[in-house]
């Protein structure tokens, strides 16, 4: 089994294209995955107890199914209902790029509320306390304070969801898209040398992420340049990272009320 | 988002309120009651705050102080009893609380200031978005009143970037940037190292000697001697003994502030 780079050359123009699908597929999933997360967010932490339910048990079934079956009941699944077969809703429904976006979307989108909801019940009360004292009317408190506040605390956990996700889209192989794996798995078919296409394949898949991670890493930065900007921390990187996670905002020190105020009257 | 309901008109018009609207106080609360669950936090606080009146507000852990002044802005909603602010009732079903918050800054004990924010924009948010000042407007608003808090050279920085005393005054700053008529401070320098605390007390008494009207959770004796028109002995969610800081400390009458007072001194 040896590497083939002429066969991985020839194969370049092809195997882009599929990168290209799953570059288009990742991007077009974390658009309605924004969307929908963020809207089903809301519902799920609503305080009408009907719709929370709904908001759940969103999350129940779209995060708990895999997504190929997910895949297949959008593409196969649905269209055997007369509103989806005899509507213009075919129009979107017979496109297998449509269903795979779809299906996908509605899995990633669960995991998004549930990041997004993790984030938002990490904000501190007291900003957002402070916004309202101020006379701020409660939405903009929420868009202003709290979202951006929660978007911080949630970027981590969202950028490894999408990382896991891109990978993830190889299943799109199961409504009949080419994407990267599926291009790579057609030169398989073709040459029956699995080793170039898939290790190329893989080399690719490894550049997206890191492309990702790298761009993650100047978002948090952006975001984040708030607590960049103090005092460079010079302990030993052990005690350092010996509270992680801990300080994303910087808690004040909380010293209980007496701590002898009357003391420098007094003498 | 326009308030939820029609602003109570401040000038009433009926005969002999004239009379009324110029001795309305500042704060009147009647018979404030407000219970966690099963527990009774406030158990009927009667308190009046005239124009201009500062008063300072203290007690055990536990006694409602905090609770209390809360109540005035709404953000803890009271069960029963009556506030008005500046003549403006705020319901205890919420109604009129936007009002009530035009008319009240609030200084909190661990600062809040909003981390993601420099301290110019902490400063310039809510006269921009809840006045609709423009961004210039604004910011020479934000300036003149860092400046008062001897803060206007850090507007630049990020309140983590800032000492504890630092983030505090910037807090005043920020709520002094709406107008408020009356400020309520909750434990001002509680979250302060001890060489912090003095920096904001001065900048507090400041704000009382330019006649703003404060309500004030404190246990700086100090500070309730210099500026206190008012002190009040809150215990077990009722007020238990009010006086003038001299007599309120020296010759305290109730047991309950005897006791209070020499714990505090320990």
């Amino acid at each position: 089994m040896t590497f083939d780079f002429a066969l991985a050359w020839t194969s370049l123009p092809a195997l882009l294209n599929g990168a290209w699908m799953t570059v288009l597929i990742t991007v077009s999933v974390m658009a309605v995955g924004a969307v929908l997360g963020f809207g089903m967010c809301l519902v799920r932490m609503s305080r009408n107890r009907a719709l929370a339910a709904i908001g759940a048990a969103y999350v129940a079934v779209f995060r708990g199914a895999p997504s190929i079956v997910l895949l297949y009941l959008v593409y196969a699944g649905l269209p055997q209902l007369s509103i989806v077969r005899d509507t213009p809703l075919w129009l979107l429904f017979a496109s297998p790029l449509f269903c795979a976006i779809l299906g996908l979307g509605l899995n990633h989108s669960a995991y998004v509320v549930e990041i997004l909801r993790g984030g938002l019940s990490a904000v501190p009360a007291g900003p957002v306390e402070a916004a309202l004292a101020l006379g701020l009317p409660p939405r903009i408190v929420f868009v202003k304070v709290r979202l951006p506040m929660a978007v911080r605390y949630g970027l981590k956990a969202y950028q490894n969801e999408v990382l896991i996700f891109l990978k993830s889209t190889v299943a799109v192989g199961a409504v009949t898209i080419a994407d990267l794996t599926g291009a790579a798995n057609e030169i398989f078919a073709m040459t029956y040398d699995p080793f170039t296409p898939l290790v190329t394949a893989g080399a690719m898949y490894w550049l997206l992420t890191n492309g990702l991670r790298l761009g993650f890493e100047a978002l948090d930065r952006r975001l984040n340049r708030h607590l960049a900007a103090t005092v460079p921390d010079r302990r030993p990187a052990t005690v350092r990272r010996s509270r992680p996670g801990l300080s994303l905002f910087r808690q004040p020190l909380v010293r209980r009320l007496p701590a002898k105020p009357a003391a420098r009257e007094t003498h | 988002m326009g308030p939820a309901l029609p602003i109570p008109t401040p000038t009433p018009a009926p005969q002999g309120a004239g009379t009324r609207l110029r001795t309305r106080a500042a704060i009147e609360l009647r018979d404030l009651r407000k219970r966690y669950g099963e527990q009774e936090v406030l158990r009927g606080v009667t308190l009046t705050v005239e124009r201009g009146e500062k008063i300072v507000l203290c007690g055990p852990s536990g006694s409602g102080k905090s609770t209390l002044i809360r109540c005035i802005n709404g953000l803890e909603r009271h069960d029963g009893g009556t506030i008005a602010v500046n003549g403006v009732t705020l319901e205890a079903d919420g109604r009129g609380v936007q009002d009530v918050r035009r008319e009240v800054g609030m200084v909190f004990q661990h600062f809040n200031l909003f981390p993601h924010m420099t301290v110019l924009e902490n400063c310039t948010f809510a006269p921009r978005q809840a006045l609709g000042l423009s961004a210039a407007a604004a910011a020479e608003r934000a300036m003149h009143h860092l400046a008062r808090v001897r803060i206007a050279d850090q507007a630049g920085k990020f309140p983590a970037q800032l000492s504890g005393g630092q983030q505090q005054r910037v807090a005043i700053a920020r709520a002094l940037c709406m107008d408020p008529r009356i400020m309520l401070f909750d434990e001002p320098t509680s979250a302060l190292d001890p060489e912090m605390v003095a920096e904001v007390l001065q900048v507090m008494e400041e704000l009382a000697a330019q006649g703003m009207t404060m309500l004030c959770v404190t246990h700086e004796m100090g500070f309730a001697r210099h500026v206190a028109d008012r002190c009040v002995f809150l215990d077990g969610g009722e007020i238990v003994e009010q006086a003038g800081a001299e007599r309120f400390f020296v010759a305290p009458e109730s047991d309950r502030l005897k006791r209070f007072l020499r714990q505090m001194l320990h």
